[in-house]
């Protein structure tokens, strides 16, 4: 299993400034792999300097790992020369598809949830596991659709995948409550069916209800709902890594941090309430 | 309907690339009130447009100033039709935008200059570090060894041939002051490099480019020298120009052998 890191933040240009000057104040930090391939400058240097006394860990957007395409070895050498450098606490990226025909939508588009996509994604999870020398995390994705040929429920499909694939699992609490709001479910449903010893790392962020669906835009303090179903995947899944994504509109450092204490003290008292 | 149909239905229609195909997506898609199956991947649409959008103005943010937002968007997604994102990393699409918007006509004359300039700093800034050589290493070289000596640049050097000399018009838009001045169409040679984390721009003289162009092909100092011949004291400026790229960082190495 993974180590426990606490409660982090994502590393983002915004703070560049305050890293450098005041130091890492973070337990640790998650870190856009795409933005740091082939990469020098100003990235590379808070990089390392995050790097140098805290624990990092490489969260991708591009794997598309359930994309028809072949996978893109350059990419994936490119991800695991990182890897190496940084030596991350672990590697993740989505359980979705973004590429057709080499042309990136740029997007986390949702998987039909049938037994062919099921049987493509374990054979290419273990594929990317083999090339990167690492079990990798896979997240849900927030979704806006879902397919008439599915035939599995989206936790079932997820637990599946990492116990098929043996990999491990970024349960993204606000991706599970906007699906479960634009689909219709049942969020505690889904935190059932999770394994609890695949879940390696929580993520938390905000949302925009846009009055016909939720969309998940990074963009806003966690509100209270996901707060509340946080609450109950720690009661489930115990200590987890818990980061909070903050993409755009990113607020200063201090406003980020403090959402990321805040997850602390929900976990604290649920742990308390219900000690492991 | 199998996985690769399906994705080959969806990824059409979200990207624009394939439009259409209305019955096929109904019949793939749950639609769930209040939003009908087109409705649904209609969201898609929106965002993988809007976030390219905003990945190129990123690059070119002067650029899309000047063109003004809905123009913009409209030029993106006409560019993007021909240029389709290719790379993992999205910042890379809007790498083609500046020589395409070439081919485009109504626009300011000098933009597709101005948007060059800019994606060449974008992409100095975050080029690979490399080591910084000094002018001592040049300088402490046998004599007899000096006339081949060669250079390696650092690989965040750029070096572009524009056809307008849009570096006034830089200034006045990175001031955010001052009046936006009409279209110089002077060609004009423009390095773009990093300093430490800092990114600089110049002109360079046509000596100058000259000697770059055949010192980043691997010529010799003597060679590179050949460029000044035009000038008064042709060593003396060949001397005085490559100890200049010491200053600004832009070699990363030396390497001789006996002329």
């Amino acid at each position: 299993m993974v180590p426990f890191l606490g409660h982090g933040i994502g590393l983002r240009t915004k703070h560049f400034p305050d890293l450098l000057e005041q130091g890492r104040r973070a337990d640790w930090f998650e870190v856009i792999s795409e933005n740091f391939l082939n990469v020098g400058g100003r990235p590379r240097a808070v990089l390392e300097a995050v790097r140098r006394d805290r624990p990092v860990v490489l969260h991708g957007v591009s794997l598309s790992v359930g994309s028809v395409d072949p996978l893109d070895t350059g990419y994936l050498r490119d991800l695991r020369a990182l890897a190496d450098a940084v030596e991350p606490a672990w590697v993740s990226d989505h359980l979705c598809w973004g590429t057709f025909g080499r042309h990136n939508a740029h997007d986390l588009l949702p998987l039909p949830l049938t037994e062919e996509s099921l049987t493509h994604v374990v054979s290419r999870v273990s594929e990317v596991q083999e090339l990167l020398g690492r079990r990798i995390l896979l997240e849900n994705v927030s979704s806006y659709l879902t397919y008439t040929s599915s035939t599995l429920a989206e936790w079932d499909f997820l637990a599946e995948v990492a116990r098929r694939a043996d990999c491990l699992i970024l349960l993204d609490v606000n991706n599970v409550y906007v699906s479960a709001i634009n689909h219709g479910f049942d969020p505690a449903e889904y935190l059932r069916g999770i394994p609890v010893d695949r879940v390696a790392q929580f993520h938390l962020a905000g949302h925009q209800d846009l009055g016909t669906h939720l969309l998940d835009t990074h963009d806003a303090a966690v509100p209270d709902p996901v707060w509340a179903l946080y609450r109950d995947a720690v009661r489930r899944f115990g200590r987890v890594s818990t980061l909070v994504e903050w993409d755009d509109h990113i607020p200063p450092l201090d406003e980020v941090l403090a959402e990321a204490e805040r997850a602390r003290a929900f976990e604290k008292t649920v742990l308390e309430e219900s000690p492991e | 309907m199998t996985l690769a149909e399906l994705q080959s239905l969806l990824h059409g229609r979200i990207t624009g690339m394939v439009p259409g195909r209305d019955d096929e997506v109904r019949e793939q898609i749950v639609a769930r009130p209040p939003l009908d199956a087109l409705g649904r991947v209609e969201i898609y649409s929106g965002m993988y447009l809007h976030r390219l959008v905003d990945a190129v103005a990123e690059d070119v943010p002067h650029t899309s100033r000047v063109i003004g937002h809905d123009a913009f968007v409209e030029l993106v997604r006409a560019y993007l039709h021909e240029h389709p994102s290719r790379s993992p990393d999205i910042m890379q699409a809007g790498r083609h935008f500046g020589a395409w918007l070439r081919t485009y006509q109504g626009i300011r004359a000098d933009l597709p200059d101005l948007a060059l300039l800019e994606r060449a700093r974008s992409e100095v800034r975050t080029a690979l570090d490399a080591p910084v050589a000094k002018a001592e290493e040049l300088q402490s070289l046998d004599p007899e060894a000096l006339p081949g000596a060669r250079f390696l640049f650092s690989p965040s050097l750029r070096v572009l041939r524009l056809q307008h000399d849009v570096r006034a018009l830089w200034d006045v838009l990175e001031a955010d002051a001052g009046e936006v001045p009409d279209p110089v169409p002077v060609p004009t040679t423009v390095a773009v490099w990093r300093q430490e984390l800092k990114v600089f721009h110049t002109g360079l003289s046509e000596p100058e480019a000259r000697a770059l162009m055949v010192a980043r092909e691997g010529g010799t100092l003597e060679e590179i020298c050949g460029a000044f011949a035009g000038e008064p004291e042709p060593a003396h400026a060949a001397f005085k120009t490559v100890l200049s790229w010491f200053a600004d960082h832009w070699v990363a190495a030396v390497t001789s052998q006996r002329a």
